[in-house]
């Protein structure tokens, strides 16, 4: 058996790839080199739901042969991954992360997980998650079948949710890439804090047929992988036209950053005093680095702002009021309170009572925030803000009573509520590591048009060839 | 008793006070607490979502697409 190495933890989708067809490993040493990982540090950092290890060596085994015989299905083809716990995979349980769902089953794939093994991906497991994605509003990282999701930089800190498992086990190595899912927050948020990169695609463009659904009209699912042209790898084998998806968009994607525009011709929207004021002081040489970075590119920042619009409220009545309507049978059943967490039992229950009126006041306010960002992205190519303001959360402090209490909050909100509109326009934001505040990673987000993925990644792709941010492991793994 | 406080002393006093009023007050005790919460801030979303002005062709975005 060929010795893989650690460094294969780490490795990024084209490494392994080429490693793989210069036959250096075989698919299925490779799979059991990342078997024994997640049993091994699955636990460590509550990362694993379920892991997978038979059914992920018959699928080596069939990719060992297509090698052989030459069937090359692109780059993907061997490489393990996991899936949050939200997505259907026929027969083994479904658990949504809640108890009440524990011993759930679908006969059915999630039409991602399809996809992923036509292109030859292996699974490896599914990966922890907030119970429910979340939705009713959760109060303690603990908020989980699982656990709390442990930081893989300090196991005293959260590793942000929903898609708690696909940021950590990434992190830490145990999978090379992940899928999680946000409907605000959920990729941006773990990704920033456990210091990978993600990609939250544009609303419509991957199909969630399988996946548990939280709000129709926000739900969208994402890789989280090494680098931003592992993101665009995956991007394109996932994304795509699904009848069975009465979201889907019915695009393709293509990944092809290199017929983006220059990078030189590009004006960049941000807020100074997000970076100057809202972040934490202790990472703001980090942000301020960052963003010499890119003007280093050519890249034309410019100071913009949001359009003024209740992005808390508008986002907060239309989840509560499509989650009431997909959780109407767990809270009418009383197996509600069977939830971890005290604050999303209460969020749900009360999810029933959301006024129809407002309801459809806030849909109807989501169509003037498409417009007034259609005509802001008129004025420039890209946003960008910090991925969150600061580093993770310590793994026991209420996250509804916000961050340490600043001093003098700026009267200028800056693009604070840039996760609830991006959500509520549906617009793609790309992840990206940027360094650290003390031994925690910190990140930035670049929020684009519609369908504008392979801009995004242009702009990560430059990024990451200049910073070296996405390559660091965090200790003793 | 009265008793006269120091400069430092009051200061003291009114910083503590200070620090105290910004400590958020603790998680609601009950579940009954915490759905009376949670429906408080149905309401306040509601009443914020009453003061945005919107045309009358502003339709819902009930098929919603990017």
């Amino acid at each position: 058996m060929a010795d893989i190495g650690n460094d294969v933890f780490f490795a990024t989708i084209p490494e392994l790839n080429a490693r793989l067809k210069s036959k250096e490993f075989s698919a299925q040493e490779l799979v059991r080199a990342f078997n024994s990982r997640l049993a091994q540090l699955g636990g460590r950092y509550n990362a694993l739901a379920l892991p997978l290890p038979e059914q992920a060596l018959r699928k080596a085994r069939e990719v060992d042969q297509d090698i052989k015989r030459e069937r090359l299905r692109g780059p993907l083809q061997g490489i393990p991954y996991g899936v949050k716990d939200l997505l259907s995979l026929a027969g083994q349980p479904t658990t949504w992360g809640a108890k009440p769902y524990a011993g759930q089953v679908f006969n059915y794939n999630a039409t991602l997980i399809d996809k992923l093994a036509g292109v030859g991906a292996v699974l490896a497991g599914k990966l922890s998650m907030v119970e429910l994605a979340g939705g009713g509003g959760y109060r303690y990282a603990s908020a989980s079948l699982t656990g709390p999701g442990l930081n893989p930089w300090d196991r005293a800190r959260w590793s942000g949710g929903s898609s708690s498992g696909p940021a950590a086990a990434v992190a830490a190595g145990l999978v090379s890439f992940a899928i999680g899912s946000e409907t605000s927050g959920s990729i941006v948020t773990p990704a920033s804090y456990c210091g990978v990169t993600a990609l939250r695609p544009t609303y419509g463009l991957v199909s969630r047929y399988g996946a548990m659904a939280l709000s129709w009209t926000l739900d969208k699912l994402g890789p989280f992988a090494r680098s931003a042209e592992d993101c665009g790898l995956i991007l394109h084998a996932i994304a795509g036209s699904d009848s069975k998806d009465p979201g889907s968009a019915g695009k393709s994607f293509y990944y092809t950053p290199q017929y983006a525009r220059p990078l030189k011709d590009l004006i960049v929207g941000y807020a100074p005093v997000d970076f100057s004021q809202w972040a934490e002081p202790a990472a703001r040489p980090a942000f301020d680095a960052a963003l010499d970075v890119l003007r280093q590119t050519g890249i034309r920042l410019v100071e913009t702002k949001l359009p003024p619009f209740p992005y808390g409220a508008v986002l907060s009545t239309i989840l509560a009021a499509e989650q009431a309507s997909i959780f109407e049978p767990l809270i009418a059943s009383g197996k509600v309170d069977e939830l971890a967490d005290a604050a999303q039992i209460a969020g749900l229950k009360a999810s029933l009572e959301v006024p129809a009126k407002d309801y459809l006041k806030a849909m109807r306010v989501r169509r003037l925030i498409q417009e007034a960002f259609s005509r802001l992205f008129l004025e420039v190519d890209v946003l960008l803000a910090p991925g969150r303001p600061g580093t993770a959360t310590a793994i026991d402090q209420p996250l509804d009573r916000g961050g340490p209490v600043a001093a003098a909050a700026p009267a200028d909100p800056g693009f604070r509520s840039i996760i609830p509109a991006g959500n509520l326009a549906g617009l793609p934001a790309l992840v990206l590591p940027c360094g650290f505040a003390g031994n925690l990673p910190l990140a930035l987000q670049v929020v684009g048009v519609p369908f504008s993925e392979n801009l995004l990644l242009a702009v990560g792709k430059e990024f990451q060839a200049r910073t070296d941010w996405h390559k660091r492991r965090p200790p003793g793994v | 008793m009265n008793r006269k406080l120091t400069r430092r002393q009051l200061a003291t006093a009114l910083t503590s006070a200070a620090a105290l009023a910004q400590t958020p007050s603790g998680p609601p005790a009950t579940p009954e607490d915490e759905l009376k919460a949670a429906r408080d801030r149905l309401k306040a979303n509601g009443a914020a979502l009453a003061r945005q002005e919107v045309p009358m062709a502003a339709e819902p975005a009930f098929q919603f697409r990017a």
